[in-house]
């Protein structure tokens, strides 16, 4: 038994503790948000926040997250009004969309750190990878969401673990 | 409407609500018509467009939604001559029906940049009818002439006494009328809905983490399975022993494939931990032998063996022999894995009635089919549930992980199934793009031009999609090429090595473009000519497709600056007919210490009418990263008839911080629409290819740059 604390609400969970997060989260948790790519940590679709860092879920297992908050791209905002979701819908970011959870989290914690981040800081810190090469889309919607947050654009609804 | 068809709306995927059009418009040829005997369906208004009471307007598109944006660009073409409300819009998947066979190709199939090309007219042509219906029920209801009625923005508006109503509120009685049969179209300078961007239909969903894709899907009682195959190509199971896992408590059953063993268990985790208990052994077949170096070898022995001539145009050996210089080469890429984000994975539910299965697929009748012959049942007893697809690139036309998730399904008593592939498996069990050689000779007259070409042309081919009996389609991208040459001389070898191949992102126009506009290249360099009025010269014949590459060529040289590199910097240049578009690319580097830097990257594209041009541009530009990758580091290599690779650590795939600043420009066009998700990959490798050349006299001739310990940089202004 390990219990979670997952976007704001706690979970108590029978599972072995080696499982993975990610497997928590999607099979236990219905939380499908959160994406299997790689299984190494490599490529970033199954990220998620913990305690506000981005964290590869996949290779994270059950058993050393407890006590921790976790946020999943379902936790963000109830109605698509996070500032870093409202900047990907104006820019149009995803293609097949499937890697986006992870580059929203990931876009998420960046901010948190650098709320005006330089092209430098986004090519360090955002190493999700992309198949369909969205990327330049990406970097329009981390500096939108950026100038947002920078005049004061709140989330609507967001979670305050985000 | 087919059986398969009124079962799967009836079933409640689509509610028939209001306007339902269940006559037949009759079949009319598109402008670009491929594939005489390729069947027809009269095509069911009601199958593509329902409006309801309520106003809302559900599409069913034939197309799926991998990320080139089918699910936005097919229903603005409907939409466009509807007269119909963005906002009241829903985009609905179609079920695997032969209705939804692409016009120009005769399958139900997203795939070759079709989408749009096929359905342009058929979707024209039901918007069409279905205005004129909502127009004459608003009139009939008036008691005015229906010429005095408009559509627009989802309404009836009678012109002079500016009576308006909701396609709702008319939609019964317009659903009662007679279908035109040759309902007016809108004019191209008519547009107003194509050629605008509305937002796209998918990305909502894709920003919430509630989009679905085939991996997501969750039923009651569902199980979880993984799946190990043979590493080796042709190899079979020969022996497994699952006692280490039957004791696991989450354990349910193990099921024998031809080629490897599926474990099905209560969680995709404890499938995965069974699986590694269970012990394999297996017949590694006749390939256990092969690696690249192998494959190189026999794809070079190619050479000296017959082939079959694509194209033959005046004396080649002739020529050759009275050119004044004669320039030979031969260039090679390897096989390329398609690494979609989300791996390979099915949902499948056996029961006594049949089978239903969930996935991403860009072929719902393969899937289909697939499941019937895994279950020895007729393909109507199986419905296909499609799903968003993390990624397709031509990997999802595939259905081998289909009939893996159905027989897993067989074996647990009606309860479903969700299969899911580790990465390593999808990288290690694709159908690759094949690896691929051309010989190239080249004769250049007294005055630099070209006066003799010849291609012999070695790879696997696919079959060409729906011309059955055509010859192999894998010299295309040579042998169509726009630039006039008196005597062109092409063969091509298909030489199937045993390794799967099947469709990449942009096919032979990812490969083939490479070795002949590097050649072309070479050409030029060779008569002292600059690239890029070195080709122009070639394309100076007025034919269609001479003219609009041509303009596509100047387009790209304008907005690069051609004629004035940045100091320490140089450009490399290609361009090309693909997928009924016609293509270029610009890339600007510098080089030093073996690194390439890219500072830009300038691309154009003719696609005839331009749908949704934020999406062209989208495409364009993950159309060239896909290429980039490839052209960078992209390489499957085989030891021991098995593929080396395994995961993004050693098939890496661009990053972010190497994704270039990128241009893309569209030619304006009244011409039939041209693709637009793949024509983009191709010609980055050339004209990255070109500019290195032009930076250092270091010729590329095989891909990708880590052969030649050249590593990527990009500029950031």
């Amino acid at each position: 038994m390990v219990t979670l604390n997952i976007n704001g609400s706690d979970h108590t969970i029978d599972v072995e503790t080696d499982t993975p997060l990610l497997w928590v989260l999607r099979d236990e948790l219905a939380l499908t948000g959160t994406k299997y790519g790689c299984g190494l940590g490599l490529c970033g679709a199954c990220t998620v926040l913990l305690d506000g860092r981005p964290t590869r879920s996949c290779v994270v297992p059950v058993s050393a997250v407890s006590g921790q908050a976790i946020v999943t791209i379902e936790g963000l905002s109830k109605d698509k009004s996070h500032p870093v979701q409202r900047a990907w819908i104006e820019e149009s970011v995803p293609q097949c969309g499937y890697c986006q959870s992870g580059m929203i989290l990931a876009t998420v914690a960046l901010l948190k750190n650098k709320p005006n981040p330089t092209d430098h800081d986004i090519d360090t810190n955002v190493t999700n990878i992309c198949r369909c090469g969205t990327y330049n889309r990406v970097r329009k919607a981390i500096h939108r969401a950026a100038r947002m947050q920078e005049n004061g654009e709140t989330p609507v609804g967001g979670s305050s673990t985000a | 409407m087919s059986d398969i068809t009124r079962r799967a709306f009836v079933g409640g995927a689509v509610a028939l609500t209001g306007l339902t059009l269940s006559l037949e418009l009759p079949a009319q040829e598109t402008a670009r018509q491929a594939a005489p005997g390729v069947p027809r369906p009269p095509r069911t208004p009601s199958a593509f467009l329902q409006i309801g009471e309520d106003d809302r307007i559900t599409i069913i598109t034939p197309a799926v939604e991998m990320g080139q944006g089918g699910h936005t660009s097919l229903p603005m073409i409907i939409m466009e001559e509807l007269g119909g409300n963005w906002d009241r819009l829903r985009v609905v998947d179609a079920p695997a029906a032969a209705i939804y066979n692409n016009p120009l190709f005769g399958l139900q199939a997203t795939v070759g940049s079709f989408s749009v090309r096929g359905w342009y007219l058929e979707l024209r042509r039901i918007g069409a009818a279905a205005r004129v219906m909502l127009l004459q029920a608003a009139a009939q209801t008036w008691k005015v002439s229906p010429e005095h009625c408009v559509a627009d923005g989802s309404e009836v508006i009678h012109d002079s006494s500016g009576r308006r109503c909701s396609f709702g509120s008319v939609a019964r009685l317009a659903a009662s009328l007679p279908i035109p049969q040759n309902p007016l179209l809108k004019t191209v300078a008519q547009y107003t809905m194509i050629g605008s961007s509305p937002p796209r239909v998918d990305v909502p969903d894709k920003v919430d983490g509630s989009a679905r894709y085939g991996i997501d899907v969750t039923l009651p009682d569902m199980l979880y399975a993984a799946v190990k195959t043979c590493p080796t190509f042709g190899g079979k199971l020969k022996s497994l022993d699952d006692s280490a896992c039957r004791s696991m408590p989450a354990y349910r059953a193990t099921v024998r494939l031809a080629d490897g063993v599926v474990v099905v268990a209560q969680s995709y985790w404890q499938a995965r931990k069974a699986l590694e208990r269970v012990k394999v052994e297996y017949e590694l077949g006749p390939l256990a032998g092969l690696d690249s170096e192998k494959v190189s070898q026999q794809l070079h022995a190619g050479f000296a063996e017959p082939g079959f001539v694509a194209r033959h145009d005046g004396k080649v050996e002739a020529a050759l022999a009275g050119a004044a210089k004669v320039l030979e080469s031969v260039y090679e890429v390897p096989y390329l894995a398609h690494a979609c984000m989300e791996p390979m994975n099915c949902t499948a539910r056996v029961t006594d009635a049949g089978c239903e299965i969930w996935c991403g697929t860009q072929n719902p009748q393969a899937a289909q089919a697939a499941a019937a012959t895994a279950l020895g049942i007729a393909p109507a007893r199986v419905q296909v549930h499609v799903q968003y697809l993390g990624g397709g690139f031509g990997r999802r036309g595939e259905a081998d992980y289909v009939t893996q998730a159905v027989l897993a399904a067989k074996a647990t008593q009606g309860k479903p199934v969700k299969l899911i592939w580790s990465r390593e498996e999808d990288i290690q069990h694709d159908f690759y793009r094949p690896a691929a050689a051309i010989r190239f000779r080249g004769g250049l007259d007294a005055a630099g031009k070209l006066v003799a070409l010849e291609a012999k042309i070695i790879s696997a081919s696919a079959p060409a999609i729906g011309r059955p009996g055509a010859p192999p389609f894998f010299v295309e991208a040579v042998e169509d090429a726009n630039y006039r040459i008196p005597n062109f001389y092409v063969t091509g070898l298909n030489k199937d090595l045993g390794v799967r191949f099947g469709f990449w992102r942009s096919v032979n126009h990812s490969h083939n473009p490479f070795m002949l506009e590097g050649f072309i290249d070479e050409l030029a360099r060779a008569a002292g000519k600059d690239p890029y009025l070195f080709r122009r010269e070639m394309l100076q014949h007025g034919s269609e497709g001479a003219r609009r590459q041509l303009a596509v060529l100047d387009l790209m040289a304008q907005k690069a600056n051609w004629q004035h590199p940045p100091a320490g910097h140089a450009f490399g240049i290609s361009a090309f007919e693909a997928f009924g578009s016609f293509i270029g690319t610009i890339v600007e580097v510098s080089v030093k210490d073996r690194f390439v830097t890219i500072h830009r990257v300038v691309q154009a594209i003719d696609c005839g009418v331009a749908i949704h041009p934020d999406n062209i541009s989208a495409q364009l530009e993950g159309g060239m990263a896909f290429g980039l990758t490839a052209a960078v580091r992209g390489e499957i290599t085989l030891r021991n008839g098995a593929v080396m690779q395994a995961n993004f650590n050693d098939y890496p795939a661009l990053a972010l911080s190497e994704m270039p600043l990128v241009e893309s420009y569209i030619v304006p066009s009244t011409a039939a629409p041209g693709g637009v998700g793949e024509p983009g990959t191709g010609p980055i490798a050339p004209s990255l290819g070109n500019a290195i050349y032009a930076a250092t006299g270091q010729r590329l001739r095989s891909l990708p740059l880590s052969r030649h310990r050249l590593s990527l940089k990009v500029a950031r202004t």
